[in-house]
């Protein structure tokens, strides 16, 4: 070999970058963080949002079912089960299954603090004429049934503030209570909530929090009180470790049958194992490039991007395959890859621009996904190139591709024939899909989930059994500092209780609720008149009705020591189950140089949004929007869809520009593009035809098969120099499409709806674009072949 | 033979005097639950007195009650100040009128309260097992002058209610005297509305 001391260098340069990437690799976190196919999202709204779903306190509630048996016997377990993990203080910041021990440190912090916290405590509210007109109420309410709630805290607090408290509270859904603990309205479930330190995108966490719970409910009661129970969990943290464990048995199950189905494939058209070995080199270096490049692109890797490595040995595996199977007996590898270069480097462009467009998208799992096909397939090509020819065994020649030759090149000169049927076909499906009246596209961000229907539907009957229902609707506020959130919440909250009192809602949550702004518990706490001004004032309301004398020293007690009490801070809620309620309300942000504090006040069961988001956008100088969550998180779905169909067009565009420039002449890049336009418009009308909503990963797919398509075009519509060239050409073209078939063919049958969807465009798409280009090129090229 | 033959006769046709004996004494709080149950609505006039502790003299009020079966009950509080209550199901509502002032209570929040309201609804429901989920009974007297008397079940409500008494003539309640476990007391009577 002539080019020995260059070969020597390739081989060098190869090991080198191989080295490389498994350094890169061997310190890669892998991630199943859900969220990374999530859009980044544009605007703040959104972006807390999107934060929240990763880490807020919703993604760390773990939904607990016991069902099965008689209800003492599922509250016995429920009580035991709650105790023991209530032990687990390292995993769990809280466990709630409706008994009152979690329940009477609430009630303390709202009593203890009352006067901070009451929104009626103002200058006035204990003058003589306002205390005069709470004692009547309270004589009016100690002679109903509800009298037995005031009469033990009425020397205490006359004025009412603890009953006003508890009215903010009131309509906020909450499990029924049977024998001291949560159960669904039919009695058959005890419910648990739990609530993880780590956040839902720990899965690891998250699945140790899962292996806590198993065991802890395997522990909480005797086998005879536990036999038939049957532990139900749901939550995002438990849709996450699941969806792991499905997208990792996945990833690897297509991983091992593809390639076992490949290697075979191989062994037999090469009918050599060293043949075999190299052909796979290509696809290792790759896949090792492609997981190296996307972990120092974005610092983790996906397993959805790795599970897509599966795709590459689809494809990559091709770029051996055109060069063993085309090596002309007697030829060295070196002069077939002259030959066959130019249109494997085209090739190679035209599935970057492809993938490229990928790469702009706004999901960053989508852009891992492009980032490691085109590292994988640079790769891939480059070491088919350069070190390929230099292990090939001398005198390698595939026989195989020999022999099939000829019935592969009398099929393919027969193709054309069909050149108008496929025409024709090629139209009514274009009328096909312009005649859509319906939806094609899935409308819902719902669509990209890859949580299983069955899991949902427990999530749902779960929610609806706990009263913790998906908020729809909620007030975002952003601020700069907590203080400033807090003062905006109650500012909002006046409104909003209009809203109420006007029925456009049924009620609200607030975080000022829990912690009110520092400047309106000094306004409370200087509303307290001095004791002596108080007692006055008392003894003056209290004239001609019939309360015990020295009955309210108790509250001169308290209403003295509140007026020097220290102000509230969110470290006063610690220990309460209220801090956790806070925690979700108020958030702290800090990404991205926006760093401030997030207020969210859920609403519920609002009927007159538009009224309401009128009446908050009225208040001027205030960061508060209101939010439908369903129709946010849908419009970003159908932003990033156009966006996605934006870069695809760009894509293909790109590729058109680059044919034109390579090719020098329109009516040959109008025939590479003619079998491709019609492998997508008859692979995006059969998709159509099998009834389900396409998604992004659809589109996708689709621009996979123009990527891998590209490849095949262009090589019918290579001038071959000779018939048992042009013949070698045709068998490679076959077996690389086959391949392409297996790999993408295979995740078809993925539950993961990404490399589903995938899956199951390529594989149709691939197959078609080969028989396409088949019956639309031949001719094209015919005059060629033809000639000895 | 003969003898016992006209004993098993007159037994089937229930005319036989020792029988008829044996049915009035199995009246008991199973019976008078079944026929209070047969009662679809109910009205009458109250008037209520409560001695409470807190207070240096008794506080009176009265009005109107209805109850329709199964679980409605509604009491319409007229002097000293207007007050609605109505119970339905597992909601307490209370209005006040002057104040247009309206709360709504969930019982399951509110175990005592919920207690307290099961003593009267369930009795006129005729609904001895919600009944016998708060407290235990005992019946005393007949069928025409009956006197039902309920100790709550849990330690818990043991703490704030010490008895209930409940008595009547047939399916009519006529009063209903709540005593509280720190003392306090409450004696309401109703009277038959003229149809």
């Amino acid at each position: 070999m002539t080019a020995y001391p260059s070969s020597r260098w390739a081989i060098a340069a190869w090991l080198a970058a191989v080295l490389v990437c498994v350094a890169v690799i061997a310190r890669t976190q892998f991630s199943t963080d859900l969220s990374a196919f999530l859009p980044r999202s544009p605007t703040p709204v959104q972006q807390v949002l999107v934060e929240q779903l990763r880490d807020g306190v919703v993604s760390r509630l773990i939904l607990i079912g016991i069902e099965g048996g008689a209800p003492a016997a599922l509250a016995q377990t429920s009580t035991r089960l709650a105790a023991e993990l209530r032990q687990q203080q390292e995993n769990f910041a809280a466990i709630n299954n409706g008994e009152e021990t979690g329940l009477a440190k609430d009630r303390e912090f709202f009593w203890n603090n009352r006067y901070l916290l009451s929104p009626a405590v103002s200058a006035g509210h204990f003058s003589s004429a306002a205390l005069r007109v709470a004692l009547e109420e309270n004589l009016q309410l100690l002679g109903s049934p509800a009298g037995v709630m005031v009469r033990r805290i009425l020397s205490n607090d006359p004025s009412g503030e603890l009953l006003r408290l508890v009215d903010q509270f009131e309509g906020l859904a909450r499990p029924g209570v049977q024998n001291g603990v949560w159960f669904s309205q039919d009695g058959k479930r005890a419910l648990l909530v739990a609530q993880t330190r780590a956040a839902g995108y720990d899965i690891d966490a998250q699945e140790r929090a899962l292996a806590l719970i198993r065991s802890a409910h395997s522990n909480a009661a005797d086998a005879s009180v536990r036999a038939g129970q049957n532990l139900l969990l749901s939550g995002p943290g438990v849709f996450a470790v699941s969806t792991r464990a499905r997208i990792k048995a996945d990833a690897l199950r297509f991983s091992v049958i593809a390639i076992t189905l490949v290697a075979a494939l191989l062994l037999a058209l090469y009918r050599s194992p060293r043949a075999l070995l190299l052909g796979l080199l290509p696809v290792a270096s790759g896949a090792l490039a492609g997981i190296a490049a996307v972990s120092l692109g974005f610092g983790a890797v996906h397993g959805i991007t790795l599970g897509f490595g599966v795709t590459l040995i689809g494809e990559a595996v091709d770029y051996a395959i055109y060069l063993f199977t085309q090596i002309t007996p007697g030829a060295t590898p070196d002069d077939t890859l002259a030959r066959m270069w130019p249109t494997l480097r085209l090739g190679l462009l035209t599935s970057i621009c492809g993938f490229g467009a990928m790469l702009l998208s706004g999901f960053p799992g989508l852009a891992q996904l492009g980032l490691f096909s085109i590292a994988g397939l640079v790769m891939a090509v480059a070491v088919t190139r350069y070190v390929l020819p230099v292990l090939l065994p001398p005198g390698f020649s595939v026989h195989t591709a020999t022999g099939l030759a000829p019935q592969v090149a009398s099929i393919v000169r027969r193709a054309p024939v069909l050149r108008y049927p496929l025409l024709l076909v090629t139209l009514l499906a274009v009328f096909f899909l312009a005649a859509q009246r319906g939806p094609i596209w899935s409308g819902e961000l719902a669509s990209l989930s890859p949580i299983a229907a069955s899991d949902r539907l427990l999530d749902e009957q779960l929610r609806r059994d706990i009263g913790a229902p998906d908020v729809r609707h909620l007030v975002v506020i952003n601020a700069p500092d907590q203080e400033t959130a807090l003062a905006a919440s109650e500012k909002i909250s006046v409104i909003l209780q209009r809203s109420v009192q006007q029925r456009q809602m049924e009620g609200f949550e607030s975080p000022a609720f829990y912690l009110p702004s520092l400047a309106s518990q000094r306004t409370r706490q200087a509303a307290l008149p001095e004791p002596a001004v108080l007692r006055e004032n008392l003894h003056e309301a209290q004239h001609g009705l019939p309360f015990r004398p020295g009955l309210f020293e108790p509250f001169l007690r308290d209403a003295a020591a509140a007026r020097a009490q220290s102000l509230l801070e969110s470290a006063s809620l610690q220990g309460t189950g209220l801090a956790l309620k806070l925690d979700s309300l108020l958030v702290k942000r800090d990404s991205e140089g926006q760093a401030g504090w997030t207020a969210m006040l859920p609403l519920r069961g609002v009927t007159g949004s538009a009224a309401i988001g009128r009446d908050i956008a009225r208040l001027a100088n205030q960061q508060a929007e209101l939010v439908d969550l369903k129709r946010e998180s849908d419009a970003l779905y159908q932003t990033y869809r156009r966006e996605v169909i934006t870069y695809s067009l760009l894509g293909a565009g790109a590729i058109v520009l680059l044919l034109l420039l390579s090719l020098r002449s329109p009516r040959r890049v109008l025939a590479v593009l003619a079998p491709l336009a019609a492998a997508v418009v008859i692979t995006f009308s059969l998709l159509v035809l099998s009834g389900n909503p396409l998604s992004i990963f659809h589109l996708v797919g689709l621009l996979l098969v123009v990527a891998v398509g590209s490849n095949y075009a262009l090589f019918f519509e290579r001038q071959a120099e000779s018939a048992g060239e042009r013949e070698r050409t045709l068998v490679s073209l076959l077996f690389a499409n086959v391949t392409t078939m297996l790999g993408f063919g295979l995740l078809a049958f993925s539950k993961v709806p990404v490399l589903h969807a995938i899956g199951s465009t390529v594989g149709i798409g691939a197959i078609l674009s080969l028989a396409f280009s088949a019956i639309l090129i031949t001719r094209a090229a015919g005059s060629t072949v033809s000639l000895p | 033979m003969h003898h016992l033959l006209v004993a098993l006769l007159l037994a089937a046709t229930g005319i036989c005097p020792a029988a008829a004996a044996e049915t009035a004494a199995a009246w008991g709080i199973e019976q008078l639950m079944q026929n209070l149950g047969q009662v679809k609505s109910a009205r009458g006039k109250f008037v209520e007195r409560k001695y409470l502790a807190i207070l240096n003299a008794p506080l009176d009020s009265s009005g109107t009650l209805i109850y329709t079966a199964p679980g409605r009950l509604e009491k319409y509080t007229r002097l000293p100040k207007p007050e609605t209550l109505v119970l339905d199901q597992d909601k307490l509502s209370i209005e006040y009128q002057d104040r247009n002032q309206r709360r709504t209570l969930a019982l399951q929040d509110y175990p005592v309260i919920w207690a307290f309201v099961e003593s009267i609804r369930s009795t006129l429901a005729g609904d001895l097992q919600t009944l016998h989920r708060f407290y235990r009974t005992s019946l005393e007297g007949s069928e025409e002058k009956w006197r039902l008397s309920l100790k709550p079940a849990e330690p818990k409500l043991q703490t704030v209610v010490k008895e209930i008494h409940l008595s009547g003539r047939g399916t009519r309640v006529r009063t209903i005297e709540i005593i509280e476990a720190e003392g306090d007391r409450s004696v309401m009577t109703i009277t038959e509305d003229a149809p």
